[in-house]
């Protein structure tokens, strides 16, 4: 990402171009270089420099256990979201049309909305152990409240209008649902799913320290179990950019399906 | 399926006295559910409900239960009180200063992005296994949250305010103070609402991790030597306190910010 942007201002631009990024350019130019001034004068076993990071994540890519790390936690990440997405979508739409059973299940989703998933993770660890399964539910608790919670909340806010000018052009129950229904939720339900990426990451990380220690989350534990330190930044990093694309995606999700949304 | 047509949709259907029925039998059915569930399938130690209510008496009176959530629940309010503090700060210099907003804007995006858990290695490398990593990670993970909707009120406020202060001749730190940051309340509380959330994950994941006594340690410990009921009575503290602090933000906006309407933040 970074680098994106110094390739950008360094070449030939526009000046007003040029004033628009020259002080984000200018700041991580700064900030990669106190990493590096910190790194390389504190002791090794607190902080690295940007360089000794790099250097190991080149190591670890080169080895291929970057490769084999990334791509166990991706099948995690992606197992137990779309699994959350399968369940927790249908569920709320749902529950659009079932007012009474909405009603009634309203204050308990709100609840486990609101409630640290985390702390269920001893529950799981003594209950299923160390597959992949137990991880799978982590992040699925993780990510499905968020999405059945904001799909929720879209069906409490359709306009009782558009439903019943639907009604009176005798729109049937299957075009009602096509044409007002799902197109309204949807966009309440990607801000859900917005959310619910970045509580995924988190699940999936959060697994993958307490249940069985794989993928990225093994890849930081074993390095600042080795004393390692530059792994544990190489790691991070990876981490980082992995949150930041992410993070990107939902946004991106979110303005199309919510485009009519002020 | 045709009869819910006839009955619009109601926006504020959540308030009507209706509804405390259908969810009194929606919250023993799932109770029952779970119970039932359990007796049929899972092994004796398994938490359910009647073992969490019958743990509950038991728990809330156990001193070293009551040590631990004060022990949680102080680290949260800590954290957040810092967080706070130093993210309004942070907020109101990114969303009034341009020049600040294009320097730290990709930082701040980028560390609200990080799931914080995992910097745990690096804050235990650096405060030990203490209970200061694990204030260090409830700031840091409720900051972001605080930065990003500082900044955003910050930026939000109508430029008629600035520009009647300005003809005035108010100097910048009044403007700041009195209009900049009453504008940008309602932004700071929703960042405190997300941060509330982000800091008990980080409280309780800090525990887990380092050891230290509190509510998640409790947790940890209680379903280890398959005490499940009594850890189980954690969880719902845990829960109640998000919960609470949920309403008690949501609340105090409607209270003393009338003027605002929640619904346009997100997070």
């Amino acid at each position: 990402m970074g680098s994106r942007a110094i390739g950008r201002a360094g070449t030939r631009m526009s000046p007003a171009t040029l004033r628009r990024h020259a002080p984000f350019a200018l700041s991580l130019v700064a900030g990669l270089a106190l990493w590096e001034i910190v790194g390389r004068n504190s002791s090794p076993a607190f902080m690295v420099p940007l360089s000794a990071t790099l250097v190991r994540l080149y190591e670890l890519a080169r080895s291929g256990e970057l490769m084999g790390q990334l791509a166990s936690s991706a099948i995690l990440f992606t197992t137990g979201f779309a699994l959350a997405l399968a369940i927790g979508m249908p569920a709320g739409l749902l529950l659009v049309r079932l007012r009474v059973v909405r009603v009634a299940l309203e204050p308990y989703i709100v609840v486990l909305y609101a409630t640290p998933m985390v702390a269920l993770i001893p529950f799981i660890l003594s209950m299923m152990g160390f597959g992949f399964a137990p991880k799978v539910l982590v992040v699925f608790l993780f990510a499905v409240f968020p999405i059945l919670y904001n799909t929720v909340e879209g069906a409490r806010s359709i306009r009782p209008e558009l439903i019943e000018v639907a009604r009176s052009f005798r729109s049937s129950e299957s075009a009602l649902w096509r044409e007002v229904l799902v197109p309204y939720t949807l966009a309440f339900t990607m801000t859900g799913v917005r959310q619910a990426i970045g509580r995924a990451l988190v699940g999936m990380v959060a697994a993958e320290f307490f249940l069985s220690s794989t993928g990225l989350g093994q890849l930081i534990m074993g390095a600042s179990q080795n004393f390692d330190t530059a792994g544990v930044f190489a790691a991070i990093l990876i981490i980082w950019v992995l949150g930041v694309g992410l993070t990107r995606v939902g946004f991106v999700l979110e303005r199309r399906f919510a485009r009519w949304r002020p | 399926m045709s009869d819910a047509v006839a009955a619009p949709i109601a926006l504020a259907s959540s308030r009507r006295a209706g509804a405390t029925g259908p969810r009194l039998v929606a919250g023993l059915a799932i109770l029952a559910l779970w119970e039932a569930t359990v007796r049929a399938f899972a092994p004796a130690y398994v938490a359910k409900p009647s073992g969490i209510l019958l743990a509950i008496p038991k728990v809330i009176v156990d001193p070293a239960f009551l040590a631990a959530a004060a022990s949680t629940l102080n680290a949260v309010a800590q954290g957040l009180a810092i967080a706070v503090v130093v993210g309004t700060l942070l907020g109101l210099l990114i969303g009034r200063s341009d020049i600040a907003d294009r320097a730290l804007r990709h930082y701040v995006n980028g560390f609200n992005a990080l799931p914080m858990i995992v910097i745990l290695p690096l804050v235990t490398l650096w405060f030990g296994y203490t209970s200061a990593a694990r204030l260090a990670i409830t700031v840091f993970a409720a900051l972001f949250s605080v930065v990003v909707n500082v900044a955003d009120g910050a930026r939000a406020v109508p430029r008629e305010y600035i520009e009647v202060a300005r003809s005035f001749r108010a100097p910048r730190r009044a403007m700041l103070v009195e209009i900049v940051l009453p504008a940008a309340t309602p932004y700071l509380l929703a960042g405190v609402r997300l941060g509330v959330g982000r800091a008990l994950i980080g409280a309780v994941v800090a525990e887990f991790f380092i050891g230290i006594g509190g509510l998640g340690y409790f947790i940890l410990f209680n379903s280890r030597t398959f005490r499940h009921d009594e850890a189980f009575v954690g969880v719902l503290l845990l829960a109640a306190f998000g919960v609470g602090a949920d309403a008690l933000i949501n609340w105090s906006t409607r209270r003393f910010l009338p003027w605002y309407r929640r619904d346009e933040i997100t997070d």
